[in-house]
């Protein structure tokens, strides 16, 4: 912990991933957050300092990072909670590309959203009404559980299984598969099965469960990935097309 | 040499207007190329995905077109332009079923499975359609989910500079552009582009738009001699978080909802004030609440931060953490206990009601040129309904998308670029790179300070005269402002003084059209001119830039071409709660 008007020592990730931490002194304030000694520090101390944010509210996720080991949303990690001994590191997010600096690629993780076929497929159109779905049917209770997802992609640099294999989907993508395939409105919940069967899909999961530890918004992709491998079994066991 | 290329379709934006013009233009021509063009990354960045409260929509068999009609232009003070907001309406309610059928939404529902719509102020029905107090994520989400599955050009961290227009016409040719990671120019040539970044009045002390917003959009516009209206028209929020300087959390929303559930708004003393300002006390509307805090604030009531507190825990901590989850949790990351104590309050620059002039296809006066969403000005008014805005934005934005694939239909070639035009953009984007390094950021705070004390909540001649005298001075001094960094690659330092550069030109429209207004209407409150005039002879403020970079103001007459003030659609009060409305 940290006293007020002590210096807060942070490093900061510089450069790409054959980068280095520079060291900065920032002043500490009681209503801090890591955003904003990151904001402080590009203002102040560096002003070609890159790094990424948008709605400084955990809605957007764009202002993940790498803080002190542990992927979090920076705008809504206050430093009294995360700082340790007044030291923060701070690093890009674990498991993508660096752009530069506090900057990461989410290139790779959209493209394993859509890879999940993580969209929905319409079964019916803007002329039609409304589906009647109450909220108390099981499997939209499901989908509940399970769709506050904002994809900021903290889940994805806290997996073991992404770093691994660098062809693993991933807890967000799948977790959105999850919510679309409790979706009784969805077109084609066979073409999502197959997307994300596999090794690359769920079958990947090692159940360690570090998504669902990470999770700012306290979802469960662990339990969604679950789902999924579940749900195909009844169709791999048809023999059907592989599923 | 600039890096040029062609696309056919051009949408600058990528919030509920961007990412529906995406969608509708492709979907209505998939032959055509369209490229989506964004400061952040697509879709999570922007407004859209911010909205808490939900989406008005006249669905119910006892609400009505006419209604939801009646409850915008009264709202509005009977400034919106009439034919653009019912088109809204309409619209609104093919919208909301393709949301839900076509892209995925789930929005909240009744036991019965039915969508459910709850109160929102300043209404005469209970019409917002909602996901809990997230809609906007829901809304964004699958937007984007669509659009990252059709093949449409992706443009993520390209900052527009400037819309270029075609040689020798009122014309549009394209836009250039920086590429934020690279920091290289881009000019991209279209046959129709789409203004739609958004709006985001960024320049006041204590704001609620997400970072990325600066006015960028209609500055553009401004600059390429298109008029805005409405500009004096800046809505507060009353409930903003008030953490201190220094700190991002300082001016994001506390929602709406927790005055409406019975929580308290005490002054610096511990004192509820309200009930001396309006019968309605905390659950008056957002224009009326603002004024009454600010006014506290300016007899000195203030808590140590300088705002007023809100208090919920006299309805039960359990109750409020339950009911509130989402506001509970995020006070509580921040470091304060909104259930069981006090949180610090301010008001909060929330929305722009003016934006560009444009017609009901949402082009504008310059061919090939279309806008939507909150750079779009004359749907609200003086004054926008919580849950008119993510309506606005994806109703207009999907119809920009259908117009410009018909525009472009009939378009053989890009138009050429204006090279001279094309120059002078690059030149002043590039100034600051070689300007003698300043205190940008004491220049930003000042700007800050300056609109709040002078063109916010409470407004006069006298403040109003010489804040435009110093905004003035600040846009010299900007340019004397350089910087100190000249690397171009992700130099936030660069895009921190372009966006002063576009707050500060959006800051002076604000200020000159609250000037002409004399007098008080929704957002717009003078004290030197309380009353709010004639509304029978309503006129609107209409601005543009000249050669000189002069800002030119008329007031034109707001035409009532469907109702007109004495007259009503509906049966009973408009714009007040279901309880005082005749059914």
């Amino acid at each position: 912990m940290t006293r007020d008007g002590d210096d807060l020592r942070v490093r900061v990730w510089r450069g790409g991933t054959d980068g280095a931490f520079q060291d900065f002194r920032v002043p500490h304030r009681p209503d801090q957050t890591v955003l904003d000694v990151v904001t402080w520090i590009q203002r102040h101390l560096a002003p070609g300092l890159a790094y990424r944010f948008a709605c400084r509210v955990g809605m957007c996720g764009s202002c993940a990072m790498t803080v002190n080991g542990r992927p979090r949303w920076t705008c809504r990690s206050h430093v009294a909670d995360v700082a340790n001994g007044g030291r923060l590191d701070i690093e890009p997010l674990a498991n993508l590309p660096i752009i530069r600096d506090l900057v990461a690629d989410l290139t790779p993780f959209f493209e394993k959203w859509q890879g999940a076929r993580g969209r929905f497929v319409p079964s019916a159109g803007r002329g039609d009404p409304t589906a009647a779905i109450a909220p108390s049917e099981p499997r939209r209770r499901q989908a509940d559980l399970a769709v506050e997802c904002i994809n900021c992609a903290v889940c994805y640099a806290a997996c073991d299984v992404v770093a691994w294999n660098g062809d693993y989907l991933g807890p967000a993508a799948l977790n959105r598969a999850w919510v679309a395939f409790n979706d009784r409105r969805d077109g084609a919940p066979e073409e999502l099965l197959r997307a994300v069967a596999g090794d690359a899909g769920c079958h990947g999961c090692h159940s360690q469960q570090s998504c669902s530890r990470h999770c700012p918004n306290e979802l469960d992709p662990s339990r969604s990935i679950a789902g999924l491998k579940r749900a195909g079994l009844p169709a791999w066991l048809r023999g059907g097309d592989g599923l | 040499m600039i890096e040029t290329r062609d696309t056919d379709i051009l949408i600058i934006g990528a919030g509920g207007a961007g990412l529906f013009a995406a969608l509708h233009a492709h979907d209505a021509a998939p032959e055509l190329s369209v490229s989506v063009a964004v400061k952040g990354l697509l879709g999570k960045c922007g407004c859209t995905r911010m909205v808490q409260g939900g989406y008005n929509v006249a669905l119910a068999p006892e609400d009505s077109r006419e209604r939801h009609f009646m409850d915008t232009i009264v709202g509005g003070k009977w400034l919106p332009r009439q034919d653009l907001a019912w088109r809204l309406i309409e619209g609104a309610i093919e919208r909301i079923h393709e949301l839900e059928n076509e892209l995925g939404c789930f929005f909240d529902r009744n036991p019965d499975g039915s969508l459910h719509q709850k109160a929102f102020a300043g209404q005469s029905f209970d019409r917002t359609v909602h996901k809990g107090d997230l809609t906007g994520i829901e809304i964004v989400n699958r937007l984007a989910e669509q659009v990252w599955a059709r093949p449409i050009q992706r443009l993520e961290e390209h900052r527009a500079l400037a819309l270029i227009p075609a040689v020798g016409e009122s014309a549009i040719a394209g836009a250039l552009f920086v590429d934020i990671r690279t920091g290289e120019f881009l000019l991209l040539r279209a046959k129709a582009v789409l203004l739609a970044a958004g709006g985001g009045p960024t320049m006041y002390r204590y704001h609620t738009p997400s970072g990325d917003k600066a006015c960028d959009g209609m500055a553009m516009a401004l600059r390429l001699g298109l008029p805005l209206r409405d500009m004096e028209m800046v809505q507060f929020h009353p409930t903003g978080l008030l953490a201190g300087p220094e700190t991002r959390m300082t001016g994001t929303v506390l929602e709406e909802g927790l005055r409406g559930a019975g929580g308290y708004l005490l002054n610096g003393d511990g004192r509820r004030f309200m009930f001396d300002y309006h019968e309605h006390g905390e659950r008056a509307t957002r224009d009326v609440v603002s004024r009454a805090l600010y006014a506290e604030m300016r007899a000195g009531r203030t808590t140590p931060n300088g705002g007023a507190y809100i208090e919920m825990a006299h309805l039960g901590p359990e109750q409020v953490t339950r009911q509130f989850k989402g506001m509970v949790k995020r006070c509580a990351d921040c470091g304060f206990d909104l259930a069981g104590g006090r949180v610090e309050v301010v008001p909060t620059a929330h929305y722009m009601m003016g934006g560009v002039e444009f017609e009901l296809d949402t082009s504008t006066e310059v061919m090939g040129l279309f806008v939507a969403g909150e750079d779009a000005g004359g749907v609200h008014g003086a004054n926008r309904l919580g849950g008119n805005g993510v309506a606005n934005s994806t109703v207009f934005g999907g119809f920009a998308g259908e117009a410009m694939a018909e525009f472009v239909a009939g378009e053989t070639t890009h138009r050429e670029p204006d090279r001279a035009a094309l120059d002078r953009a690059v030149a002043a984007a590039e100034h600051p790179l070689s300007a003698k390094p300043g205190d940008l950021h004491g220049l930003r705070e000042r700007l800050e300070q300056l609109m709040w004390d002078r063109v916010g909540i409470i407004r006069d001649r006298h403040g109003l005269t010489a804040a435009a005298a110093e905004l003035d001075q600040m846009t010299s001094e900007l340019q004397q402002t350089g910087l100190g960094h000249q690397a171009r690659a992700f130099n936030l330092a660069w895009h921190d003084w372009l966006n002063l550069d576009s707050q500060l030109l959006l800051s002076r429209a604000i200020t000159r059209a609250a000037l002409a207004r004399e007098n008080s209407r929704g957002a717009h409150f003078r004290e030197d001119h309380p009353d709010e005039g004639d509304l029978t002879a309503s006129q609107f403020t209409s601005l543009r830039l000249d050669g000189e970079e002069r800002l030119d103001l008329a007031m034109k007459e707001v035409e009532f071409s469907i109702v007109a003030p004495g007259q009503s659609l509906i049966e009973g009060e408009a714009a007040a709660p279901p309880g005082k409305a005749a059914r």
